[in-house]
């Protein structure tokens, strides 16, 4: 496993008096997928906002430990949505144009060069997530943040989110992502951190996991929670 | 590099607002209000000045409309659809993204007000009798150029009305948040102000000697006192300003400053 380029030390986020997240430890491994999964309500997108720096912990510190960029973090939003009236080559080119990136450069890397001139209104929901995982990669940042990329998409949508997450891991950058897919985080990601009602679980490879719970962890997953009934969506 | 940021931002907004039909119709009402109210009371026969008595109250009442239908959403729907976190993750300030979405949506403001006022003026122009100078050498003459005071004075209270619904836009931070509090907004600029002030003077809070001193600090009350002052009194020598003009400049300046600072510092800390 690669250095960490994001780590979180004994974080704990609270909303008014309802804790979303409880001293909590984590590492993010440079090159690598590492995927947060745990029930809803876990504190997944928390985790992510906390290491993003979108929220400010209430306890404990974030560092990042990454190479100086023009922009650290790329993001992903559960649901991303685009200025209507614009097409795809307009949204990918205002984003670029941001950190001085090559729109065309960011279409392709997601497959979507062929619907360039499309209005983004006119996207379906898996085309949506993947021009916000193109906006998510204007400028070349060393973290990609993927809240939830498969969502919602049907089976060949969510495998070519996926594809595409692995291939932005290859290309050296740290992805984080939350998901309930299991199956494909199990066949996608280097990195696992399970959480649970806020707290840290454990972490680990999906192999480590899979040892752990004896078989596939979207059959097995919930014996790593401490309770049973947790609901985990997404096995397909 | 950050002006450059900015200037994409702004480039959006504007792009946006010129695809946009909402914004031609919005244009076609303005123009269709304020020349039906001058025709309808003659106003454009008799000159400048007289155009600007018949069409003041609908433009002040116009005006935060037009400012609110094109601001309310301008921060709340970005913040609820994360894209304003997004941004966090480009180096553009948060001031920046709320400075060129301001300068963006001013423009559209100034399009959708000043278009069909300014066309009003060339109306009045065509229409006027030969009375109407040119150029008002002295007090007591009508001219064009009181009407452009006018239209001037017009535009920037539009941009206080604007930097105002952008305030509210940022706290409701969800479309119908910002739906509720534009109208509570739209409601306390074209009224509140002044029914708080004759509340006061009622109540004896205010003395009847600060009455023009506390219309001049409303938003509402500086633009009519400004009006009056630099427009409507200009051609009739025989009055005198019913607020303090400097307080008034003042009071308008200082609620654009103060509500653009605080949408950035809000937008800033969400």
């Amino acid at each position: 496993m690669s250095d960490p380029v994001l780590s979180t030390e004994s974080v704990t986020k609270s909303y008014g008096g309802v804790t979303a997240l409880d001293d909590v430890s984590v590492s993010v491994p440079g090159t690598a997928v590492t995927a947060l999964i745990g029930p809803n309500g876990s504190g997944k997108t928390t985790l992510l906002e906390l290491l993003l720096g979108v929220e400010r912990p209430s306890l404990g510190t974030v560092d990042y430990h990454g190479p100086e960029a023009v922009r650290r973090f790329g993001y992903l939003p559960q649901r991303p949505t685009f200025r209507p009236g614009f097409t795809v080559a307009e949204t990918a080119a205002f984003y670029a144009g941001l950190v001085g990136d090559d729109a065309e450069r960011l279409l392709e890397a997601v497959g979507l060069d062929a619907v360039a001139d499309r209005r983004v209104s006119a996207l379906s929901g898996g085309m949506t997530r993947l021009l916000g995982i193109a906006q998510a990669l204007a400028g070349d940042p060393p973290v990609v943040v993927l809240d939830e990329p498969a969502s919602g998409l049907d089976p060949a949508m969510s495998d070519r989110v996926f594809d595409v997450v692995a291939d932005i891991a290859a290309a050296g950058r740290a992805v984080v992502l939350s998901s309930h897919a299991l199956p494909l985080v199990e066949r996608t990601a280097d990195h696992l951190i399970v959480l649970e009602s806020g707290q840290l679980r454990t972490v680990g490879s999906p192999a480590e996991l899979r040892e752990r719970t004896g078989g596939p962890l979207h059959e097995t997953f919930p014996t790593l929670l401490d309770r049973e009934s947790a609901v985990v969506e997404g096995d397909r | 590099m950050t002006a450059d940021r900015v200037w994409r931002v702004f480039r959006r907004e504007v792009r946006a607002a010129r695809r946009s039909r909402s914004y031609l119709a919005l244009t076609a009402v303005t123009a269709l209000a304020v020349f039906g109210v001058a025709v309808a009371g003659e106003g454009p026969s008799g000159g400048y000045v007289p155009t600007v008595i018949d069409v003041l109250v609908v433009v002040e009442l116009l005006v935060p409309a037009v400012a609110f239908a094109v601001g309310y959403r301008a921060l709340s729907d970005p913040i609820a659809r994360g894209e304003l976190d997004v941004m966090n993750t480009y180096p553009l300030p948060a001031w920046g993204y709320v400075g060129g979405t301001y300068a963006g949506r001013a423009v559209v403001l100034v399009a959708v007000v000043g278009l069909p006022v300014a066309a009003l003026g060339a109306y009045v122009a065509a229409t006027a009798g030969p009375e109407t100078t040119v150029f008002a050498s002295h007090r007591g003459v009508d001219s064009p150029l009181l009407y452009l005071r006018f239209l001037a004075l017009t535009l920037v209270y539009g941009l206080v009305s604007l930097s105002l619904v952008f305030l509210l836009s940022v706290v409701a931070g969800a479309r119908d948040r910002a739906l509720v509090l534009a109208l509570a907004g739209l409601l306390v600029l074209s009224v509140g102000g002044d029914v708080a002030v004759f509340a006061a003077l009622d109540a004896g809070i205010l003395a009847d000697t600060s009455l023009g001193g506390a219309l001049a600090v409303t938003p509402a009350g500086a633009y009519r006192g400004l009006v009056f002052d630099q427009v409507l009194y200009v051609a009739v020598p025989t009055r005198s300003a019913f607020v303090p003009g400097w307080l008034a400049t003042a009071a308008l300046l200082c609620w654009w400053g103060a509500t653009l600072v605080g949408t950035a510092v809000i937008a800033t800390l969400r």
